[in-house]
């Protein structure tokens, strides 16, 4: 069923109760500490979703804090960390500690297998992988085998992977610009989005700027993702915060340290800063002002533009 | 230059830049690996094309980058792209003639761990896990790895292959499928370089750091690593290396602590 060409445009708060259910499988937008969707993760973990399995190539903050809040089944991924900013902490814990099911897999294996779901296609083949405890220790899946070796039909020398394909049930992902009908304007690297939104049954994506449809219409050239692949549109400037957003802010190193500092003590620390920065902020805006002055902004503004 | 007058780092990052040639395609993720691309890029291969993981081919990178997603490693890109353009569509296409890696373990056969310390099913300790270094450690034709010199991180044997070596032998990589079956693999670390021996698939000394000896890296290597008749050593770091790395390509000092 197509989606309509009407207004997709809602708060973050009616997106997530009408496209998060417990359970869900949700695609990650963003990789490391650039243009994660922390206001819809914020949003997910207010409304207190679970059960829910994860699925990106680099998962990162958004991830961790939902593995915090106790809210994930399982990730399905190629890394867990922030870069320079350490490992993701409480995912991290919680596969140690035996609470998370983890399916582990090469950054480009998870491309592929949004690449399957974005064609329409059950499997992808990969050459990755080959060789490695990738494959011999991945555990077998509800339905068959997490993965298959086959002959290439052309060559029966040469091996190939199969990947089974990765349809999320809902993408959350934060992008530059949007329009009312849900067209989606990604500028800077894109990662691995594309064909996780493609793949995705419905996509909720929170921009920094909503345009009209009129300026997406005059230069089609400029649209990532058009409207029929995307059910809401949330408008919230800083919504990757503290990630950034390519020409409009850079990550804030401060409260990415404070995160991972709390994150990595765990316990009282931990759920303290859950508290404080979600749990007890209504909307994200209302996170923002607690941590965000506009002295801040205009530096984390002015170091992107330094440097685009 | 003297040993006193730079560190470790800086002596592993100028060395593994020396492994790149100008007009080479390099995949660089961050921290040393991406220094050391940027480095032979400003020191002597001008034409070498940067490929970043998250999308963008060939910037004008900005000192210095902390991440992929960094405008920094976007700046002046002639495209911006996506991780299935430059994982798939550049690496495993077979356009990538170098690529980095390091891992928590590296074992003689040059097979690398980044994913866990222990049982897989029962982790001692969890680490972020492969990102793109297997997809890199598949495809590249010449890999770089850049570690410490440390005993447990060089054990016999991985605890998890994360990213291939040669897997078990000379001829691993190419029963198991992948599609650059002998890749050149240096291993770059404080006291030597060691590189895979294609003939036996396992890792060889081939050059000492400038004052170590064969044995200090012997007492400090957890399997035996092959020793060859002649031993070469490296060329220390010179002025005008230490000059380009400090002032141009770290002029911050966000990978790279300077000499007390």
């Amino acid at each position: 069923m197509g989606k309509p060409l009407g207004d997709k445009v809602m708060t973050a708060r009616e997106a997530v109760e009408r496209f998060v259910s417990d359970g869900a499988m949700i695609g990650m937008g963003g990789q490391s500490i650039g243009r994660c969707s922390v206001a819809l993760a914020h949003e997910i973990v207010r409304q207190g979703r679970k059960d829910l399995i994860l699925v990106g190539c680099n998962l990162a903050l958004s991830m961790d804090v939902m593995v915090g809040a106790g809210l994930v089944k399982r990730t399905e991924c190629g890394t867990g960390n922030l870069e320079r900013f350490g490992t993701a902490f409480r995912w991290r814990k919680a596969i140690e500690e035996g609470r998370l099911e983890i399916e582990d897999y090469s950054h480009l294996a998870m491309a592929s297998r949004f690449l399957a779901g974005s064609l329409g296609l059950p499997f992808m083949p990969t050459k990755s992988m080959l060789g490695t405890d990738l494959l011999a220790k991945r555990r077998p899946r509800a339905n068959g085998n997490a993965f298959e070796i086959i002959e290439n039909p052309w060559d029966p020398e040469e091996p190939v992977v199969l990947m089974p394909a990765c349809t999320p049930d809902v993408s959350i992902v934060h992008v530059q610009k949007a329009d009312e009908m849900g067209n989606l304007i990604i500028e800077g690297f894109t990662t691995h989005e594309l064909e996780m939104i493609k793949a995705s049954r419905t996509v909720v994506a929170s921009c920094e700027k909503l345009i009209s449809s009129d300026d997406v219409r005059r230069y089609p050239d400029r649209t990532t993702i058009p409207y029929i692949f995307v059910d809401a549109v949330v408008e919230q400037p800083w919504g990757a915060y503290p990630t950034s957003v390519y020409k409009h802010y850079e990550h804030d190193e401060d409260h990415l340290r404070h995160y991972q500092s709390r994150a990595q003590s765990g316990g009282e620390p931990y759920d303290e800063y859950l508290q404080e920065f979600i749990y007890d902020c209504t909307t994200f805006d209302e996170f923002l002002t607690k941590v965000l002055p506009e002295t801040r902004k205009n530096e984390l503004r002015d170091s992107m533009l330094s440097v685009i | 230059m003297n040993q006193e007058e730079y560190t470790g780092e800086e002596l592993m990052v100028v060395e593994a830049a020396r492994y790149i040639s100008d007009g080479d395609n390099v995949l660089v993720g961050t921290g040393l690996p991406m220094v050391a691309g940027l480095f032979a890029q400003k020191n002597h291969a001008p034409n070498m094309c940067y490929i970043v993981e998250t999308g963008p081919i060939a910037p004008d990178v900005i000192p210095t980058p902390i991440s992929v997603s960094d405008p920094r490693v976007m700046y002046r890109a002639v495209r911006h792209g996506s991780l299935l353009d430059a994982l798939g569509g550049v690496l495993q296409r077979g356009l990538v003639d170098v690529a980095f890696l390091g891992g928590a373990q590296i074992d003689r056969f040059a097979n690398v761990n980044s994913t866990v310390i222990g049982d897989y099913n029962n982790p001692k300790v969890r680490f972020p896990g492969s990102g793109g270094a297997n997809d890199l450690a598949s495809h590249a034709r010449k890999i770089l790895i850049i570690a410490p010199h440390e005993k447990r991180r060089f054990p016999d044997r991985c605890d998890y292959i994360t990213s291939p070596g040669y897997l078990d032998g000379p001829e691993g990589r190419k029963r198991a499928g992948l599609s650059v079956a002998y890749p050149d693999i240096f291993v770059i670390t404080d006291l030597a370089v060691m590189a895979i021996d294609k003939a036996q698939g396992v890792l060889s000394v081939v050059n000492l750091m400038p004052g170590v000896s064969i044995d200090q890296v012997g007492e400090n290597t957890g399997f035996e690593p092959l020793v060859p008749s002649e031993v070469g050593s490296v060329e220390a770091p010179s002025e005008r290396e230490l000059h380009i790395l400090r002032d141009e390509v770290d002029p911050g000092g966000a990978y790279l602590k300077r000499v007390v």
